[in-house]
């Protein structure tokens, strides 16, 4: 039984619990506040469900989706985060979360 | 052969000193950049009398909607209102009757406004509707009225202006028409992040003003603005209108993306393409003077507007305008994944800003250097030295 993500995307359930996070400054948030080991764990199995993530979810209106959907959706917006720091800052990430903490998100499409 | 075509790289060669000469080589003093008695003669010389970028109409959907924007630098509160007519005007966010803060919400949708104090009540248009035993004040409706502000809109940006000597358009030249074609014009929302800076305004504005930082600080987030041709990254080229300026962001032939970034950015970019948003101001940045620019880059075009809160204390406030709602899980994944980018390199900026602060607030330096390619930074002080120089002047003629 696979409820928490829709099918086809098993492989990405262990992560549910720390990356489907609704709304886009709690997931910059959830990033700057993990562990090197925890983003590059998420990245290395979601990278490569990136683009089927998303050609399944844009078969749907976003007002359509379910609640497994919606888990999905936001893990690959944590992605989005997440990426940033496995793919371009490395082992600068601890210093440069820092940083960000002053960049408060204020709007986003995506709810805040 | 298509060998030499695909091979060939466009040279790069940075905007010549002689173009920029007019605008002086000398030394800049450093004071502007931290004295409080410098600041106090900007507030008035400069951002009083200048157009200032407060919103956009995408904030003000239809009648009856409005919004609260706090201008610390001249300690003011703004209403901007559409009023019944579908037309947006601004507002000085005090009643008439003894200065009360007429609104105290941020935003949001109203018939009228009631004063909290003793209930004078006034149109989305400014009027005073009623006002509670308004026979025992002698007065007219008319007189009544909440000050107005001057405002205008160009490229779908709300500007507004305290005590105008010009239209903006007027003062924007062939920058208003060209304005109206960046993506803002057209978006019907926004991404919006915001930081407080121990950073003097000009300071603070002046990091986004020129590339020769880039490769220093943005080693890791800005490494596609650089290159072995244009190590740098300086622009393609500047230019001026009164106290506004351009420049034309240099287009890297060799840039490798991330695997996401690629992913993301091509996604924003097809998206850009649907919706019309690509074009000729795909490289261009616009500076209005005093505080604001924008970027036109279709899959990420952003304003940035920095507001002084005092000599050494400054706000940034950064939109991401979008052309239509999230229509779908890719447009949406492309919106955050472009925020989220942007965020990262600015927050760059921002920690190396303050570092700056604190050695001109100590007072070390009698001077700063501005290269031929920081020429867009000097000719912001250029502008501002400017306005102080004559508001001083202004107030020397008043007091003899
Ligand atoms: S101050 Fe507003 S009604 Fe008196
Ligand atoms: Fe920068």
């Amino acid at each position: 039984m696979s409820a928490l993500l829709p099918d086809g995307f098993a492989a990405l359930e262990p992560f549910v619990a720390r990356w489907a996070v609704p709304g886009t400054a709690a997931r910059a948030a959830r990033r700057g506040e993990s562990s090197a080991e925890e983003r590059e764990a998420f990245y290395g199995v979601a990278k490569d469900k990136l683009l089927p993530a998303l050609a399944y979810l844009d078969g749907k209106k976003l007002e359509a989706f379910d609640a497994a959907d919606n888990r999905l959706m936001d893990m690959m917006l944590s992605l989005a985060h997440v990426a940033l720091a496995v793919e371009g800052l490395g082992d600068d990430e601890p210093r440069h979360a820092e940083m960000r903490r002053h960049m408060q998100i204020t709007r986003s499409p995506a709810g805040v | 052969m298509n060998n030499i075509a695909s091979t060939a790289m466009p040279g790069f060669s940075p905007v010549p000193a002689e173009s920029v000469a007019w605008l002086g080589t000398a030394p800049v003093p450093a004071a502007p950049y931290y004295s409080p008695a410098y600041y106090e003669l900007e507030r008035e010389a400069v951002f009083r009398r200048s157009w200032l970028q407060l919103g956009h109409v995408s904030e003000l959907p239809e009648p009856g909607s409005f919004i609260r924007r706090e201008v610390e630098v001249l300690k003011a509160s703004v209403l901007l209102v559409c009023g019944r007519d579908g037309q947006i005007r601004a507002f000085h966010n005090v009643c008439t009757h003894r200065g009360t803060q007429l609104v105290e919400a941020e935003a949001g949708r109203a018939g009228n406004f009631s004063c909290p104090y003793h209930r004078w009540s006034f149109s989305t248009d400014g009027r005073l509707l009623s006002a509670p035993d308004f026979e025992s004040f002698g007065l007219t409706k008319e007189e009544c009225a909440l000050p107005a502000i001057a405002l205008e809109i160009c490229g779908g940006l709300i500007f507004v202006n305290f005590a105008p000597k010009i239209s903006l358009r007027e003062e924007m030249g062939p920058f208003a028409d060209w304005l109206e074609k960046f993506p803002c014009a057209q978006a019907t929302q926004f991404s919006e992040y915001v930081y407080e800076i121990n950073g003097n305004w000009k300071l603070t504005y002046d990091n986004f003003q020129e590339n020769y930082h880039l490769r220093f600080i943005h080693p890791r987030t800005g490494g596609a603005a650089v290159s072995d041709e244009n190590p740098f990254g300086y622009p393609v080229k500047y230019g001026f209108h009164g106290p506004h300026r351009t420049q034309t962001i240099w287009s890297n032939p060799n840039v490798k993306p991330t695997p996401l970034q690629a992913i993301s950015f091509g996604k924003g970019a097809q998206f850009a393409m649907a919706d019309g948003l690509a074009g000729p101001h795909a490289r261009d940045y616009l500076a209005l003077f005093p505080n604001f620019f924008v970027i036109g880059t279709p899959a990420q075009s952003f304003s940035h507007t920095i507001w002084p809160l005092g000599p050494e204390r400054s706000r940034g406030v950064i939109r991401l305008y979008w052309k239509g709602e999230d229509d779908c899980a890719s447009r949406r994944f492309a919106r955050e994944y472009a925020l989220a980018s942007a965020r990262d390199i600015h927050a760059e900026d921002r920690a190396v800003i303050e570092a700056g602060q604190r050695g001109l607030s100590s007072g070390a330096l009698k001077y700063v250097h501005f290269q031929v390619q920081e020429a867009l930074c000097r000719h912001l002080f250029n502008n501002v030295n400017e306005r102080v120089e004559a508001y001083k002047a202004e107030l020397a003629g008043g007091a003899a």
